[in-house]
């Protein structure tokens, strides 16, 4: 691979004034959600972007759709134009995307490029999936059935190239612990001491998403392991109620799988306030992509998005208050964190084990619980990580809200085998 | 108007890129391309080189003499259906070939026991098993012991 794009200037600069983001939820189990859509979705996400902004559908000029496997999960090919209806958007442009669990932060990517050109001024981007089930048949939107292990797992395969990649060794196998079983070799560390962090990780990331009323999981893991009849949690977190699941991970760093959607609305950063006092600018946006025959394809791409945004920005690690992972692979987490300089390299791990990496520590990442416990709408999980990260910067986070005010935001998206991108966000008030 | 116009297949006729690679595997070749300006392997082929970005590459073959570096056992989440459907022990791994490109590869033959064994001796030597899926062979490894 090359590493030799320079990012530019862009034509103007680029601020989020409002944002909406529904819960995550399993729309297969819940009876208060059972019967939604993904157009309802998406659209009470965007209405509630919308009314953070003080906008109404009309004023909104343009919006880009994102999801991750429309095919699989709504049986439809450009959602964007069956979903534009839902909040007012009927002849305006609009957008379909699709670059799997990296399609949320992509959306802003995207947004950012449509204000910053000047082609746009008022720009509704969001996503959403609705992970959980699959349409009943050719039946209408609502009618919808648990989504079967035999109609995900031969499909999952469909994110692999299928030229030579899937068919060879770039497909499943390697994508989950590749990176966590190179870091354990460059470190010395054994299996049993990654279990330890990989454990401690997601016990942390549970308590922010037990404060977090959007996350799908928040019944806090002491109290999962005393119904389990275990005192000691950290026992309990290495117990068959919580299996490997790969050589690495345990249940508990996995992701779990939900249904939802988020929006933000995007306007030049000279008019941003007229729409909210609490502007967040996107200052920059690294890119990169490499497909899973590539080794270690994670750790690259993360490092060569990284590369350009603090180039494009002038930042540097040091500037970084709060971030963001998808860590649909648990511990592409603190992995990711070391790459992007949030922590410092071959530390990581202590920083986990010793709970700094927790909303209320000194190093604080996935305040909403990360995809182990915020849940993982795939496309739209990346956006929901947006909305975390404004809410934050605004200080609205409440029992979650980190120590220090963030400043700089850094959010490292992830997904589709594997798109990466690097985005910093910085408070404009 | 002329009636001997030029048929797009007389100025239009390029390289079967894939299907030739995968043709090769079954006759036990490993073809790859080498990058006319840089001379890296660009493996598997593609039109241009990843190496350099130079737009043309030029075909080769690989020796098959290549070493395992890293590698991970799979569990129920990263399972490899095709090869569990198989009754297949494996591991997936980063596999550099002697000529240079590295790319994540299956290890046929190595059992959980197995696997303590060679994790301690890596890098190890692997070559090539052509491998019949049935409908295409394709290309994994074995330890060279
Ligand atoms: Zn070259």
């Amino acid at each position: 691979m090359l590493t030799n794009v320079k990012l530019g200037k862009t034509l103007r600069s680029v601020s989020i004034v409002g944002i909406g983001a529904t819960p995550f939820f399993n729309a297969q189990e819940n009876e208060t959600y059972h019967g939604l859509t993904n157009g309802e979705l998406f659209g009470y996400a965007a209405l509630d972007a919308m009314k953070d902004a003080g906008v109404e559908p009309r004023d909104v000029q343009f919006f880009f759709h994102g999801t991750a496997n429309p095919g699989v999960l709504e049986k439809c090919i450009t959602p964007n134009l069956q979903v534009a209806d839902w909040f007012g958007m009927r002849g305006k442009g609009s957008l379909s995307h699709s670059e799997g669990c990296c399609t949320g932060y992509i959306a802003l990517e995207e947004a950012m490029m449509a204000v910053a050109s000047g082609m746009y001024d008022i720009v509704l981007t969001g996503a959403c999936d609705m992970g959980t089930g699959m349409p009943d048949g050719n039946t209408p939107s609502f009618m919808r059935i648990p989504l079967s292990t035999e109609v995900l797992f031969p499909d999952l395969d469909s994110i692999f190239d299928r030229a030579y990649g899937r068919y060879l060794g770039g497909g499943p196998g390697m994508n989950h612990d590749d990176w966590i079983n190179y870091y354990a070799n460059e470190n010395g560390l054994t299996e049993d001491q990654i279990d330890d962090v990989l454990c401690h990780q997601a016990y942390h990331f549970r308590r922010a998403g037990a404060l977090c009323p959007r996350a799908i999981r928040r019944t806090p893991f002491e109290e999962l392991a005393k119904e389990a009849g275990y005192d000691d949690v950290w026992e309990y977190m290495k117990s068959p109620y919580n299996p490997k699941v790969t050589q690495y991970l345990r249940t508990a760093s996995d992701s779990c799988v939900a249904d939802g959607a988020a929006a933000c609305i995007v306007v030049p950063t000279e008019i941003a306030k007229q729409f909210n006092a609490k502007p967040i600018e996107v200052i920059g946006c690294g890119a990169s992509v490499l497909d899973a025959i590539v080794p270690h394809l994670e750790k690259k791409a993360t490092a060569e998005a990284a590369r350009q945004v603090y180039e494009q920005t002038g930042l540097t690690p040091d500037d970084i208050d709060l971030l963001y992972v998808n860590d649909f692979i648990g511990s592409s987490a603190f992995l990711a964190a070391e790459e992007v300089g949030y922590l410092p390299k071959g530390e990581g791990w202590k920083y986990v084990l010793d709970g700094r990496i927790a909303f209320d520590g000194d190093k604080p990442m996935n305040t909403n619980g990360g995809r182990t416990s915020y849940g993982h709408a795939f496309g739209a999980s990346g956006m929901a990580d947006i909305f975390e990260a404004v809410t934050q910067m605004r200080g609205d986070a409440g029992e979650r809200q980190v120590k220090k005010l963030p400043k700089h935001t850094f959010l490292r998206g992830f997904g589709g085998a594997q798109n990466v991108r690097a985005i910093i966000l910085e408070s404009n008030f | 108007m002329s009636t001997e116009r030029m048929k797009a297949e007389e100025f239009w006729n390029r390289e079967h890129i894939v299907e030739k690679f995968w043709k090769g595997l079954a006759d036990g070749v490993i073809y790859a391309r080498k990058c006319k300006e840089c001379g890296a392997i660009e493996f598997p082929p593609h039109i241009a080189c990843n190496t350099c970005g130079y737009h043309e590459t030029e075909w080769t073959t690989l020796s098959g003499k290549a070493t395992l570096k890293s590698f991970v056992r799979t569990g129920i989440l990263n399972a490899r259906l095709e090869l569990e459907d198989r009754g297949l022990k494996y591991v997936c791994g980063e596999v550099q070939f002697e000529e240079g490109p590295a790319i994540n590869a299956v290890i046929l033959g190595i059992s959980k026991k197995k696997a303590k064994e060679v994790r301690e001796k890596l890098p190890v030597a692997v070559r090539p098993v052509f491998f019949d899926m049935g409908r295409y062979t394709t290309l994994f490894f074995e330890l060279d012991e």
